[in-house]
């Protein structure tokens, strides 16, 4: 079977690091389906705070951004639809502790502080999560690797914990370049190509096709 | 019995073939196009090409939740979900688990299409020939039993049903991998074009490197068109650009006049007669009705996939035959095996800043196993090949870790790195203690009992596989890649979808189901024809090889037929 470009299209959509949550759900469905809180996950506040901070990742420069896109509402349904309790559990914790931050640091809602103040706190929010996934590569790589007798069964490797920052990430990458305006406007998106050309000179300001 | 004859007159055929996948399509144009009047049965619903390749066209955007699975399609598809082929791009194709559950002694992930077409709509279309070195392996090392036939007998039905599947390639002269009847090639982008010219001037051509050989039409042929390179097929193609039941080989049954399609119907046993020996038809089961009907015929082609196929035959019991039809050697059922695959390695292409791709490529490289042959020996038996293929990407090294905001979206905008994979897939070793069987304790939607799967790998693929992950870093480096990482993402038997065995033929009735014709022993009008009756699986893709023995089996059976031999 299309293995290999299932696995790159994916891996191309997020920029390379997929989060072993998001690869659960897209590549290999969690082992355990669990209930899901359903169109209760957000408020009304919690879903216009994933749309600006979707549109921080990614925000209108030369072409259209998050918000423009619909990617907030994206993510909302995709948790909601698509991630196991735990995945939403751990996302809706991020977002009260995202919103707190901002009231501490920046005395008001995150809505509603500014674009450099957002970006001051996602900065942060990346920078610990780029500190613990460090703590537990090192954590992993001093466990001695079991000697196999047979080989291992598919999977085993994707059982790291959901990371807020992560799944923002990677729902808005996924969401923005699989948007219209992202795969049309930000890339160059060709419905039927019609021919193979493997070596072609790259022209300038040649965009990625999606 | 108290058939009413009209009834039963109405319900005869020359032939039935049960299953619509990839060999069932086959007998079923062959035997059509031999005069032959068929049945072919399919137990799910019918898949008209094209108006019913519903996503086909659609645009990524359109899709509500961009290829993930709900929650709720998780939790009806338990073992479809375990990987990525069953997906909201193609999900219709997939079967609900729940409907028709199974048995897992040991983890075997069991995919499944249950429509017209089966698999052949999903299937990765990569189509290699087994050579003599996969048909003598069995005698030379001991494992499993002989081949009955050799690459001879089967060079020929290779030619013939390349020529009408249309099989783009390239020929090479590599031994272990025979040439065919190819359409032109697809192309090599030019990091593959140096990857392959560096790895075969290093192992002095003992190892090469081709283009997939590919079910995609690089030309148009036989009436259908061209690929596309939009890279879509698993959701069927509009083009009818590669082999399926519904672009290829059901159009041409049902241009001979000779063909009755019947969707829903699940064939619950084969109706054997013990004055003639012979199989007097099947008993069905209308998957939408529930209701009993019996349809008869001089022969029976079983192509229900590997395990389909096996479940039919174990199911078909009569005194004369208590254990399953045509299992007096007790290997029905024994022998199951896959492909062992999900590891390799990868690497970065320098020195092609200025270059990139059009279109979308159906299709990777190939290296054919060049391992246990001529002077490479190694700690294990048998060997593996490797598909992969190399791509640019927007993904930039600088790029810090977890980037995110203007500079980082703009970036990704334009062509990054070129990155190169290769993955193996190996061959894994006929055990007779790989096996299924039925379970009485469980009952599908149907009332049907349940297959149990008990199967592993062992001690000799894992060796392979250590290899399988090594090789491929030496060569990518040899081929001069940056920053190589080797990977093993684990590997449980049925993830590779080419599950082969269970009915195997040979030339012993003590030790085999089938003869060298695909043909029962002990029930002469019986042939089974899909990836069942492989006494061994060597590392090749398999679906080729059901073709062509498919197509010979057919040939056989009404020449048989024809001597009033069976």
């Amino acid at each position: 079977m299309d293995r290999r470009d299932a696995v790159k299209s994916v891996a191309f959509l997020l920029g390379g690091a997929l989060s072993a949550t998001t690869i659960g759900v897209f590549l290999e469905g969690c082992n355990t389906s669990t209930d899901t809180k359903g169109s209760n996950l957000f408020s009304a506040e919690q879903d216009q705070m994933i749309t600006e901070l979707a549109d921080i990742i990614i925000p209108t420069t030369k072409t259209p951004g998050a918000k423009a896109a619909g990617v907030g509402p994206f993510i909302s349904l995709m948790l909601k639809d698509c991630y196991p309790k735990e995945a939403q559990e751990v996302f809706v914790k991020g977002l009260e502790d995202l919103e707190a931050r901002s009231k501490k640091e920046f005395g008001s809602s995150f809505i509603k502080i500014t674009v450099k103040e957002r970006e001051q706190l996602v900065g942060k929010l990346r920078d610990e999560t780029v500190a613990a996934q460090k703590a537990e590569n090192e954590k992993n790589a001093a466990q001695p690797a079991a000697k196999l007798t047979a080989p291992k069964p598919a999977g085993d490797k994707y059982g790291a914990k959901p990371n807020f920052f992560l799944l923002t990430r990677d729902l808005t990458l996924l969401g923005y370049w699989s948007s219209e305006i992202g795969a049309t406007q930000a890339l160059e998106y060709v419905e039927i190509p019609g021919r193979y050309d493997g070596c072609v000179d790259l022209k300038p300001g040649q965009r990625v096709y999606s | 019995m108290n058939l009413n004859t009209k009834a039963t007159a109405q319900n005869t055929y020359d032939a039935i073939v049960v299953g619509s996948g990839i060999s069932g399509g086959w007998a079923a144009k062959e035997l059509t196009e031999k005069g032959l009047k068929v049945l072919l049965l399919e137990r799910g619903r019918n898949v008209e090409h094209i108006k019913d390749y519903t996503t086909a066209m659609k645009k990524p955007w359109e899709f509500e939740h961009r290829g993930a699975l709900t929650e709720e399609q998780k939790k009806t598809h338990p073992v479809q979900k375990r990987d990525y082929p069953y997906s909201e791009f193609n999900e219709s194709f997939w079967v609900n688990d729940e409907e028709c559950p199974y048995t897992e002694v040991k983890r075997f992930d069991w995919y499944r299409g249950f429509h017209v077409g089966g698999k052949s709509l999903m299937w990765g279309r990569q189509s290699y020939r087994f050579s003599d070195l996969n048909f003598e392996d069995n005698k030379k090392d001991g494992h499993g039993n002989d081949w009955p036939i050799r690459y001879k007998d089967l060079s020929s039905w290779y030619d013939y049903v390349e020529r009408f599947a249309g099989i783009s390639g390239q020929v090479e002269n590599w031994p272990a991998l025979p040439d065919g009847q190819f359409l032109p090639p697809m192309e090599m982008n030019c990091v593959e074009k140096s990857v392959k010219k560096r790895i075969e001037d290093h192992w002095k051509k003992e190892r090469i490197m081709t283009i997939g050989r590919t079910a995609n039409l690089t030309v148009p042929h036989g009436g259908r068109g061209s690929c596309q390179y939009r890279n879509l097929c698993s959701r069927g193609c509009p083009f009818g650009a590669y082999f399926s039941t519904q672009s290829s080989t059901l159009p041409a049954a049902v241009a001979t006049g000779n063909l009755t399609l019947r969707p829903f119907s699940l064939v619950d046993h084969i109706i054997y007669d013990k004055d003639t020996k012979k199989a007097t038809g099947v008993m069905v089961i209308d998957s939408e009705s529930k209701e009993n009907i019996e349809f008869f015929a001089k022969i029976i082609f079983v192509n229900g996939s590997t395990l389909g196929s096996t479940f039919l035959l174990l199911n078909s019991t009569s005194e004369a035959h208590p254990n399953g039809l045509g299992n007096a050697s007790g290997e029905l059922g024994h022998n199951l095996m896959d492909h062992h695959f999900r590891t390799g390695a990868t690497g970065e292409a320098e020195g092609f800043d200025d270059k990139y791709t059009y279109g979308r490529r159906a299709n990777g490289i190939y290296i054919p196993r060049y391992q246990n042959m001529g002077n490479d020996k190694r700690d294990y038996l048998r060997g593996f090949g490797y598909q992969g293929g190399a791509s640019r990407t927007g993904w930039h090294k600088d790029v810090a870790e977890l980037a995110f905001g203007g500079e980082f979206k703009d970036q990704m905008t334009q062509p990054g790195m070129w990155t190169m994979g290769l993955g193996g897939f190996g061959e894994s070793l006929p055990y007779h203690e790989n096996r299924v069987y039925i379970d009485k304790t469980k009952k599908d939607a149907w009332g049907m009992p349940v297959l149990a799967i008990d199967c592993e790998f062992k001690d000799n693929e894992q060796k392979m596989r250590v290899a399988m992950m090594n090789d491929a870093a030496e060569m990518l480096e040899a081929a001069g890649m940056k920053n190589i990482k080797t990977y093993d993402a684990g590997s449980s038997p049925g993830m590779a979808i080419h599950e082969q065995g269970t009915a195997r033929m040979g030339n012993d009735p003590k030790t085999s189901v089938l003869n060298k014709w695909n043909q029962m022993h002990e029930v002469s009008n019986v042939f089974v024809t899909d990836g069942s009756c492989m006494p061994s699986i060597a590392c090749q893709n398999p679906s080729l090889t059901f073709m062509a023995l498919t197509a010979r089996a057919a040939d056989y059976a009404v020449k048989e037929l024809k001597k009033g031999n069976i």
